[in-house]
């Protein structure tokens, strides 16, 4: 078994075993504490750029269902766990995680203490890491001088618009690198939807009619997102029901007065307790947040705050005031982690039922 | 055992979505009262304005109507009719220039909604009345419509749509039976 190091910038190495790809790779590395999901985890955009830490001790182990994927083509740029299964013998001879990454060049380390790995990182905050062959100082040159891009989104969301047909509401989804979770909701709801880039403007948006528009999760900071995206958010609002969620739940902060904050300790995982605060209802939900909006900032004459995470205190979702517009800052459709909240998406539907019915009686 | 339509989670999402609506629609809480229309509807009432105070951390008045007197569709006897009108009611607010918002569970022929307007309105003169209903089944025999509505169920006259409650039936829930 080809012995593989993974290190970090800050000078520390682990040695461990390879698997997939033996490519070398260099990102952001971000610990993910959920249980189940690695597919799910490995395939989400909202990790383009990034080298995963499982907490979860061992993973590979149910191989990778055509069915929960979430997203074509893969842009994590590394797995690190502690126990590495290739299994894939089951009944429906699914493909292996291995020959999945080695298919979508992602390398993965295994054998590594990766409780040390966590604590270390909870202690020293965010940082770059490289998965390479060797641990010399060459290796952790380039790693230093390796520059992560901040434009993740245009790297990774639609260029050109595409239809994912349906029977029922008119739904545009704005593409901020959107995990197919998102569209799969909204596919069981029956949604005839349009998929558009994230640079789409108001007025290409509302052109195509829709009942409603949902702003995607994706990666990054919404920060690095010009002023525009805030502009069209702000003409879309007035006009149709809106549902934000994630990278797309903070930009709508943004578009409504709110600053944002980057974690200090970033928090992928759906161990946290979120609170609904009109019906102080507590349920979990996957939450892949690496920003939060600070709630100081909020505008109370514009938002609501909706939901709060109830560890580290930060807003989960925000309603206007004057408009059928809310977001969510978690993943509301569960892939992975718990569906309490996939109910988001039936409110949204509703939403958008009762502002076509409003103008007319329908019996 | 009728077909589910609501279960406890979606009646629940759909009051917190009509709550939303509310303040969406009259700009805020200022004036607000409540009523609800006894039985279910009071309950419905009083569930709409926990979440108003969880949200806007101020209390709106709910009251209680009975329109049974009111009804079009019970003989009353002409004499009694003014004493015996409003006496199962507990209102303990003036809806002089507030904004009313009436609460049902189930819209249906509109009678119902039409007594309690003229009810609302032996009460004294509210600024605006709008209606919040949890179910609409349609087949309306009065001008009426529902400003909020948590769901459109489209129904058969021949179907009977059943409200449950936690307070008084035990369960939320909202089912038709055939």
């Amino acid at each position: 078994m080809t012995e593989r190091y993974l290190i970090l910038e800050d000078g520390s190495a682990y040695l461990g075993k390879a698997f997939g790809s033996l490519s070398t790779t260099t990102g952001e590395i971000v610990v993910n504490s959920t249980m189940n999901g690695y597919q799910e985890i490995i395939s989400n955009q909202i990790y383009h750029n990034q080298i995963i830490v499982f907490t979860q001790s061992s993973i590979g182990n149910t191989g990778l269902d055509q069915n929960a994927y979430e997203s074509i083509m893969p842009t994590a740029k590394g797995v690190v766990v502690k126990e590495y299964e290739n299994l894939a013998t089951d009944q429906f001879k699914r493909i292996s995680l291995d020959r999945y990454l080695k298919l979508h060049r992602i390398p993965g380390i295994y054998d590594v203490d990766t409780r040390q790995i966590v604590h270390h990182l909870r202690e020293k905050g965010n940082m770059k890491a490289s998965i390479v062959d060797v641990a010399d100082e060459h290796a952790f040159d380039q790693l230093h001088a390796t520059v992560l891009t901040n434009q993740q989104v245009s790297q990774v969301a639609t260029p050109k618009p595409y239809a994912n047909p349906g029977d029922g509401d008119n739904v545009v989804v704005v593409d901020f690198g959107l995990k197919s979770g998102i569209l799969r909701e909204l596919s069981k709801r029956d949604c005839n939807i349009t998929v558009v880039p994230w640079n789409s403007t108001s007025e290409m948006i509302l052109d195509l009619d829709p009942d409603g528009v949902v702003l995607s999760t994706g990666p990054g900071a919404p920060t690095s997102l010009p002023d525009d995206v805030l502009e069209m958010i702000r003409n879309v609002q007035e006009a149709v029901p809106m549902l934000a969620i994630g990278l797309g739940h903070e930009l709508f902060a943004m578009a409504n007065d709110a600053q944002i904050v980057a974690l200090e300790s970033m928090h992928y995982g759906s161990n946290h307790p979120i609170r609904e605060i009109i019906t102080n209802e507590v349920f979990y939900a996957g939450q892949e947040q690496g920003y939060a909006i600070d709630s100081k900032s909020i505008n109370h004459d514009k938002l609501y705050i909706t939901h709060a995470d109830l560890i580290n205190g930060t807003v989960q979702g925000l309603r206007h005031r004057d408009y059928p517009a809310f977001s969510v800052q978690f993943s509301p459709d569960g892939a992975p982690g718990p569906k309490d909240a996939v109910g988001v998406f039936d409110d949204f539907v509703e939403i958008m039922a009762r502002r076509r019915d409003s103008s007319e009686t329908r019996f | 055992m009728g077909k589910n339509i609501l279960d406890k989670m979606a009646m629940q999402r759909a009051l917190t979505r009509i709550t939303y609506e509310i303040v969406e629609r009259n700009k805020g809480v200022e004036d607000l009262v409540l009523i609800g229309i006894k039985t279910r509807g009071v309950f419905l009432a009083e569930r709409i304005a926990n979440r108003l105070q969880q949200l806007e951390n101020v209390s709106i008045p709910v009251g209680e109507l009975d329109i049974t007197n009111y009804r079009d569709d019970i003989e009353h006897d002409a004499t009694s009719i003014d004493e015996i009108k409003m006496s199962n009611n507990n209102i303990d607010f003036s809806v002089e220039n507030k904004r009313v918002i009436l609460v049902d569970d189930v819209l249906y022929t509109g009678r119902t909604v039409r007594a309690a307007l003229s009810a609302v309105m032996d009460l004294g003169r509210p600024k605006s009345i709008n209606l919040a209903v949890l179910v609409d089944r349609g087949h309306r025999e009065l001008p009426i419509r529902a400003d909020f509505v948590g769901k459109n169920i489209p129904s058969s006259q021949k179907e009977k749509i059943k409200v449950y409650v936690n307070e008084i039936d035990g369960k939320d829930a909202v089912e038709i039976l055939k």
